[in-house]
């Protein structure tokens, strides 16, 4: 990338056409000098060496001094080397052909070679210009971030011209304008101005410019369809020049600028767009389950009361165990709803200490009992069950959830088999509920662990809330949920904890 | 439950169904019932009241339900069991620190509050010298350092027998871990929760029918043990 960094030659600048000319002068004195030693009859040899001059020089010097050196090494010819010496006159009519040819020969040659120059620095100049942008352009595609390419494209600038530069942008079309932090010199009076005008008016400014000269520093527009989206300032050296070409590539760095902060700005909007449709419809699908889920125990709940003033003994035990699900499954839920809450809001702190595993089974088991009725429920804990490092509360919910699901997924009458223990090697201890139902379909195990995600090829009830709460309180534990298919058919579903063996010792 | 004088009870909380049903419950298990619907007012009416046992909700609209335990505590001692909806150990670890004697989570069902209550006020009766705890077929005999099940002696070594003996003292109530450790093991063992677990193990291996579902030493969720007097 160095290369692109060496300087962009001010190729016309003028002290440097005075050397030239001078250059030339030099030359033909020097060779004139030469051949005053050569005997007066090769007079004809010095007219070729003076043509050998003024070809060399049109590798080094331009159009003007290479004139220059045409006439005035005719003139000197004629006047010194041509007999009569020292005189104008011409003797013969062959050294005036000479003559005359000599006289067109250089200029014609001078034309020529400097044409060709002329052709091969423009070459040069568009070849540079395509370097600088090329590179600018993989710049700005390799940047990830705005800001990265911003800062990439001001140091490139900065390279090319020897100047300082800035860049303000507006936020968004039509805001006011902000500096950009990768700028390296600051907006201040007249540049500030400057810059002011030019995002109003859509035109460069500054010094080199017809409008707002007064500022130190030159200023463009990045315009993207009419709308300006912010200002491109560089400080040049006080000596410098701003050529065409420069200027050019200037705007041709300004658009490639604008067309990067465009597509930073849609890529921005696109990304709202996005978010908020995406909230927009897990609203839609909480208050759908949620109303859903509500009024089903609630209605059982309100039916049962009406009944139960009318009912025998019989039915009235009945509608009071109506009622006491319809609130266990009310309260789950709320507790969900709450759960979710909690990791959403991200005030979910693990409170770890040493828990008993079997104790953490029995209050997932006790709380879920309603539900697990009519499935067996087998419960696989080693006698030699170490205690276990958990948050009780966050894993009794875990469980619960994962005892649920087995149950409202399952077939009454089928099994549901809940496993602890500690993983081989001693790293992990793990919770497992495996049932005997139909297991996870692909489509279903793809948003398993999503908010709201419930599988629809099965009948099913709840918030669809349960493993997405599973999986926040396993991680907020530092553990890992893991799902996948019972090998005697069905859907497991393990969850595992991080397990260090307590110290050994006991108390005095 | 002592004979002569009903037992006065002060329900604090600011949900009026709340108070409702908590007076049907209370009255009809033969307390006197008091309500206040605030914090403040709750304060003034312990002071004007001396109630025998207060009922507590945490989320007050006026004075958060801890504040209140704490102002309580200054000047009385009478027991306390706290309301709460938040599902959160720290928020009962919290309140028990604070001075509540125990806690029940909403919804609560009638059985349990009684219960609960039952136990926080058996504390502050007159110590009658207790020498033997019946617990179902458990027995322990405080005076003799003995315990006996279904008859039959139960060989507990010290730390065991004294983690009984403590949890039989509070029966019916919440014991944090912390509670226990510092009791049992001085305030510098507040960590050491797991030596709890094991010693909570044996202790049911040796006294429960089935350990692995224990009806006497039941786990309270992130925050202690309670043994349950067997109804």
């Amino acid at each position: 990338m160095s290369d692109a960094h060496t300087a962009l030659d001010a190729p016309s600048a003028a002290p440097g056409r005075w050397r030239e000319y001078a250059l030339s002068a030099v030359a033909v004195a020097a060779v004139t000098a030469a051949c005053l030693l050569l005997p007066d009859s090769y007079y004809l040899s010095v007219g070729l060496i003076y043509l050998l001059a003024v070809i060399l020089l049109c590798l080094r010097v331009g159009r003007g001094p290479v004139l220059l050196a045409g006439v005035l090494s005719a003139c000197i010819w004629e006047y010194v080397f041509i007999p009569p010496h020292f005189s104008f006159a011409i003797n013969s009519l062959q050294d005036s052909l000479l003559f005359g040819t000599y006289f067109v020969v250089s200029l014609v040659a001078g034309q020529l070679i400097a044409r060709i120059r002329a052709q091969a620095e423009t070459e040069r100049l568009r070849e540079q210009r395509a370097t600088a942008l090329f590179h600018l352009t993989r710049a700005l595609a390799e940047a990830k971030t705005l800001d990265e390419a911003v800062f990439a494209a001001l140091r490139q600038v900065d390279g090319l011209f020897g100047a300082q530069t800035s860049l303000a942008l507006a936020g968004e079309p039509g805001a006011r304008l902000v500096p950009h932090f990768s700028s390296s010199y600051v907006l201040e009076g007249a540049d500030l101005a400057a810059a002011e005008w030019v995002f109003h008016h859509h035109r460069s400014a500054g010094r080199f410019a017809t409008n707002r000269p007064d500022g130190t520093g030159y200023y463009l527009p990045l315009v993207r369809e009419d709308q300006a989206i912010g200002v491109l300032g560089v400080k040049m050296p006080p000596d410098a020049a701003l050529s065409f070409s420069q200027r050019d590539l200037l705007d041709a760095f300004a658009r490639q600028l604008a067309l990067s902060v465009e597509r930073e700005h849609l890529r921005a909007a696109s990304e709202r767009e996005k978010l908020l449709l995406e909230s927009e419809k897990l609203h839609r699908a909480l208050f759908d389950s949620v109303s859903h889920e509500l009024r089903t125990p609630l209605a059982v709940i309100n039916a049962s009361t009406e009944n139960i003033a009318e009912g025998n003994e019989h039915l009235r035990a009945e509608l009071l165990n109506e009622i006491r699900t319809a609130v266990r499954r009310l309260n789950r839920m709320v507790e969900n709803l709450l759960g979710q809450n909690r990791l959403e809001s991200g005030l979910l702190k693990a409170r770890l200490d040493w828990c008993d595993a079997v104790d953490i089974i029995n209050a997932a088991v006790e709380s879920t009992r309603d539900a697990l009725d009519g499935h067996r429920l087998q419960i696989v804990v080693p006698d030699d069950m170490p205690p276990v490092r958990a948050d009780f509360a966050l894993t009794e919910h875990v469980l619960a959830n994962l005892l649920l699901n087995a149950a409202h997924h399952t077939p009454p009458g089928t099994p549901v088999i809940l496993t602890a223990g500690v993983e081989a090697g001693d790293r992990r201890v793990f919770f497992q509920v495996a049932d005997h139902g139909p297991g996870f379909s692909p489509a279903a195990r793809e948003r398993l662990f999503k908010k709201f995600a419930r599988d629809d090829t099965v009948r099913s009830t709840g918030l669809g809330l349960g493993l997405s709460i599973v999986r926040g309180f396993v991680a907020a534990q530092g553990g890992e949920v893991v799902a996948g298919d019972n090998p005697g058919g069905g859907a497991r579903i393990a969850v595992y904890l991080p397990h260090s063996p307590p110290k050994a010792g006991a108390l005095p | 439950m002592t004979q002569g004088h009903r037992l006065r009870l002060l329900v604090v909380d600011d949900e009026v169904q709340i108070r409702r049903l908590l007076r049907l419950a209370l009255e009809t298990a033969g307390y006197d019932v008091y309500e206040a619907d605030g914090g403040q007012l709750g304060l003034s009416e312990a002071a004007g009241v001396h109630p025998d046992g207060i009922v507590l909700d945490l989320g007050l609209p006026d004075l958060d339900g801890r504040e209140v335990l704490r102002r309580l505590r200054e000047w009385s001692q009478v027991p306390v069991l706290v309301l709460t909806v938040r599902n959160s150990e720290d928020d009962k670890i919290g309140a028990l620190d604070a001075g509540a004697d125990d806690y029940l989570t909403k919804p609560f069902s009638g059985r349990e509050l009684l219960a609960r209550l039952r136990a926080i006020l058996r504390r502050a009766q007159p110590a009658a010298e207790e020498t033997l705890v019946q617990l179902g077929d458990v027995e322990i005999d405080l005076s003799a350092r003995l315990v006996r099940r279904a008859g039959a002696e139960v060989k507990l070594t010290a730390k065991e027998y004294d983690l009984l003996r403590y949890l039989a003292q509070h029966r019916g109530r919440v014991v944090t871990h912390q509670q226990i450790l510092r009791e049992l093991w001085g305030a510098n063992a507040e960590d050491n929760t797991h030596y709890l677990r094991v010693y909570m193990t044996h202790l049911r291996q040796k006294l429960e029918a089935d350990p692995r579902a224990p009806r006497l030493l039941k786990t309270e969720s992130g925050v202690g043990y309670r043994l349950i007097e067997p109804a």
